[in-house]
């Protein structure tokens, strides 16, 4: 670490601005809807009675009970399908491993509503499999509600336990385990005494990712939980609401949301506060050597969980080639839907694309100093901007959006209505990801490279540019494109935020579940898909060396 | 042409003081090594002369020009790391040329200067490769002349050769030495290995928690520790405490245990001296053969024998608990053979007397 130095401008200059930025476009608006649910009609005094009155109502109190019943359930089955593919993965031969990592991780940047759509195209009231299942008589009703928003959580965010499971697997010393046995403890209970234990903070780790992005999720229950209120689907109904909106009530529900998120993280920090293992593995556990039908086990479990994982991006795919005559699909290829889509306009793929752009390299703009100045110049300001900088992370977007909508549609400082105000919500929102990338990264490069440089006489703000930049840019570009996928299929603030012209592909995905018909809405996911798919194909081949799995 | 004066020097880090209050003179053209165990100030000491630790307290001059106040980038000492920090995205070329740039030296001129760098270290016609083409010797190399080639005030070297093997270690101690030597620069070494900092410098700081021991050429420093700290790690010595229990002229009887010692000092009888004795100042005597003039003898029994090669170890235990280390380069087999009472020989002027007035 480059000890800080009275004169080094550069390092706070990176601070200041970047904490100028993140007050503005974070802190503040997360103010104004804090704000917002405390105060009274007239927008003078503090009151709770929004509080009382929200609380009271058994349909936001419902709304808070399915939000956190929705993420328990998705963290448990989340882990329960996650650790033992994690397992499967670090130590049991799998015939295609290498194949299987990538298509394993492929979820992380698929649209996870494109695959609840998906999901109701098929198991839906009238799904192709629900007409299938009753015209060969067995009774099923349909996948909504509670059932519909697990299976979904858990085959899109699976990859959240698995690889930093996988990871920790991986870590433990294998001499470890081999004292274990020798102080005479059988193979399984060594397992569950030794390697159990060391694998638990990962695991943890991953649950919590997996509970924050479920209960913050809000296209999945806007598309599967029916008649079921949720937290954030709520929020964003009662602030768009046709009846002018209700930025308290909102803001209510935007805030139980953050403490929930919150309290979640608080508990995470807790335990893992006590438990900290470093397993500095000098020797990667070899896979076992097991008996062939639970090779055979292991490689079916392993393939199928990621392959059925896919399936709903496939089938969302070979339907948006199917001819529509109304809501009904008929079994004949066409491409009419694409062209129904692109008919409506191109504007929201140009906007995508080119929005999508502007939010990647504005975050790693952002997010790489940021990320320079927490690693390399440790101080109490600097430690203060990396909470900072985190705290994108506990909030929904539904949340922050409506955040922005409060603060910046009047005063001296008008986004809403352009293009700008969804930008900044998509870097906002991206910013965790890319600190922590660009710290990741510059945890493998020595702090003596740029002390040799400095000492050559080149200045802290050029040495970063012509020496750090260059050393990083890999990680960078990666970071990059994990980013422009992530946003090129961010749905929960972008439905709060767009206006007219600058609908996205999302929005249009979004406006046909809700009208026109199947038709158009599995068009515009396909041709989300494949956004998001090409540049992290085209990136993992470009890049294998650096971790697809940073995220 | 650059003395260093470092004025009242410290450095904190929260409550530890990790450089306390040092005052230094380096002269101009010299090669001055601060030497001590790891955490004892050394490194951050050389820090803050390169300016990436702050000073807490004190000032720190190049001649007669300030230059703490100044950011290290504009401070143009020439610092070695201890693990090279070779940029990996330059070539050999680019590493040296990379200061030269940053002045803005014309093209051809960096060009020129770049080749008789790496030619004054020993690498023309290294300069189109990349770093992992080099092995640990020649990256430590393209370092030097990295830092040479802008011509610096000072060179700071942080246990430069503290990642080499031993072999190349010794032959690139020779070389800086050298160089240093024939380009009179003024130069500040750091390590921890006394035999390093003896074999290359004109004077020796030796450091401990955050303070100054000694200051001194090697010679004295060896031979005239001032503290029993300096004695003990300078090299292996025999650190013993007595009480005086007369005199003989200049040289003072000191009581340890059942045997008694000699040294030069004029404590007063009574008082508690410490002083060290270098194992091989020490001589065994040869059955029958007579000490020399105005040394000084013990009896003792020969309680362990560690053979090295050209180096003898023995220990002496002169009852009592106390043993006495010698070493020996030519062990008579003889002496050895006695296997129980042996006479060792010392000169008392080869005693350093330590908090003796």
């Amino acid at each position: 670490m480059i000890a800080v130095s009275r004169r080094d401008t550069f390092p706070l200059a990176i601070t200041v601005l970047a904490l100028a930025f993140l007050s503005l476009f974070l802190l503040y608006p997360l103010l104004k809807v804090f704000g917002a649910s405390f105060l009274d009609r007239t927008g003078t005094s503090f009151t709770l009675a929004n509080y009382t009155r929200m609380l009271s109502s058994s349909f936001y109190l419902g709304s808070l009970y399915n939000s956190l019943l929705m993420g328990v359930l998705a963290t448990l089955v989340t882990t329960a399908i996650g650790v033992p593919l994690a397992f499967c993965l670090a130590r049991l031969p799998i015939p295609g491993k290498s194949a299987l990592l990538a298509l394993a991780a492929l979820p992380l940047v698929l649209p996870s509503f494109v695959a609840a759509y998906a999901l109701v195209l098929l198991l839906g009231r009238a799904g192709i499999v629900t007409r299938f299942l009753r015209d060969i008589g067995i009774p099923f009703t349909s996948i909504y509600g509670m059932t519909g928003l697990t299976v979904v959580f858990a085959l899109t965010l699976f990859p959240f336990v698995v690889f930093p499971t996988l990871a920790a697997f991986k870590a433990v010393d294998i001499s470890v385990e081999e004292a274990g046995q020798n102080l005479g403890s059988s193979r399984w209970r060594t397992f569950w005494t030794v390697t159990v234990p060391i694998v638990m903070p990962a695991v943890l780790a991953g649950a919590l990712l997996v509970f924050i992005e479920a209960i913050e999720s809000f296209g999945v229950p806007f598309v599967l939980a029916e008649d079921k209120p949720i937290l954030a689907v709520e929020a964003y109904k009662l602030f768009v609401g046709e009846l002018g909106g209700n930025p308290a009530s909102a803001g209510v529900l935007g805030v139980i949301l953050i403490v929930c998120t919150a309290l979640a993280l608080l508990l995470q920090r807790y335990y893992l506060g006590k438990r900290r293992f470093s397993t500095a593995a000098r020797r990667t556990p070899p896979e076992l050597v097991v008996a062939p039908w639970l090779r055979r086990l292991a490689a079916g479990y392993s393939w199928g969980i990621v392959l059925i994982a896919l399936v709903p991006f496939f089938a969302v795919i070979v339907i948006s080639f199917m001819e529509f005559r109304g809501p009904v699909m008929h079994p004949n290829l066409s491409l009419n839907n694409f062209r129904d889509l692109l008919n409506q306009s191109s504007r929201p793929l140009v906007n995508t694309l080119t929005l999508s752009s502007a939010a990647a390299l504005l975050a790693a703009l952002i997010g790489v100093p940021i990320g320079f100045a927490v690693t390399r110049f440790r101080s109490r300001i600097s430690d203060f901007l990396d909470i900072v900088a985190m705290t994108p992370f506990a909030v929904a977007g539904t949340v922050l959006a409506i955040g922005l909508v409060i603060s910046f549609n009047s005063g001296w400082l008008v986004l809403t209505g352009g293009w700008l105000i969804l930008v900044l919500a998509w870097v906002v929102r991206k910013i965790p990801f890319n600190v922590r990338a660009s710290a990741a990264i510059l945890h493998q490069i020595d702090p003596s490279l740029e002390e040799a440089s400095i000492n050559l006489g080149v200045s802290p703000l050029m040495t970063f540019i012509r020496l750090t930049v260059p050393l990083m840019i890999g990680g960078v570009i990666g970071g990059m494109v994990l980013t422009w996928v992530t946003v090129a299929s961010e749905l929960s603030s972008t439905v709060v935020l767009y206006s007219g012209p600058w609908a996205t592909m999302t929005v249009v995905m979004f406006q046909a579940l809700e009208g026109t018909g199947a038709g158009i809405a599995s068009a515009a996911a396909t041709v989300l898909i494949v956004v998001t798919v090409l540049p992290v194909a085209l990136v993992y081949r470009l890049l294998r060396r650096h971790e697809l799995g940073m995220m | 042409m650059t003395a260093i004066s470092i004025d009242h020097v410290s450095r904190s880090f929260g409550t530890v003081r990790a450089v306390d209050d040092v005052s230094l003179e380096v002269r101009d053209g010299e090669f001055f090594t601060l030497l001590g165990p790891s955490g004892c100030g050394k490194t951050t000491l050389l820090r803050t002369i390169a300016g990436f630790a702050d000073l807490t307290a004190g000032q720190i001059r190049f001649g007669e020009r300030r230059i703490d106040t100044l950011p290290p980038h504009r401070r143009n000492t020439g610092m070695v790391f201890q693990n090279y920090a070779i940029f990996p995205n330059l070539t050999v070329d680019g590493n040296v040329a990379y200061g030269l740039k940053a002045r803005s030296v014309p093209e051809a001129q960096i060009k020129e200067r770049v080749a008789r760098a790496l030619k004054l270290v020993h690498l023309d016609g290294y300069g189109e490769r990349w770093p992992h083409q080099l092995s640990g010797g020649q990256l430590q190399r393209v370092a030097i002349a990295r830092c040479l080639v802008i011509e610096p005030e000072v060179l700071l070297l942080d246990e430069p050769l503290s990642n080499l093997d031993a072999k190349l270690r010794v032959e690139m101690r020779a070389e800086i030495r050298q160089l240093q030597q024939s380009l009179k620069i003024t130069a500040i070494y750091v390590t921890h290995d006394q035999e390093e900092a003896l074999s290359m410098s004109d004077r020796i700081a030796v450091m401990r928690s955050g303070r100054l021991e000694q200051v001194a050429a090697p010679q004295d420093i060896y031979r005239a520790p001032a503290t029993p700290f300096v004695a003990e790690f300078m090299g292996t010595t025999n650190l013993l405490t007595g009480t005086v229990t007369g005199r003989d002229g200049d040289i003072t009887r000191i009581g340890v245990g059942q045997r008694e010692f000699r040294a030069p000092s004029r404590a007063s009888n009574g008082e508690s001296l410490t002083f060290s004795l270098r194992p091989e100042t020490v001589r065994l005597l040869a059955p029958g053969e007579a000490a020399p003039a105005g040394w000084a003898t013990l009896h003792a029994t020969l309680a362990r024998v560690e053979f090295l090669g050209a180096l003898t170890r023995l220990e002496l235990d002169l009852g009592g608990g106390t043993t006495l280390r010698v070493a020996s380069l030519d062990v008579l087999p003889g002496a050895l053979a006695t296997r129980g009472c042996v006479v060792a020989a010392y000169d008392p002027r080869r005693v350093t007397v330590f908090g003796g007035r």
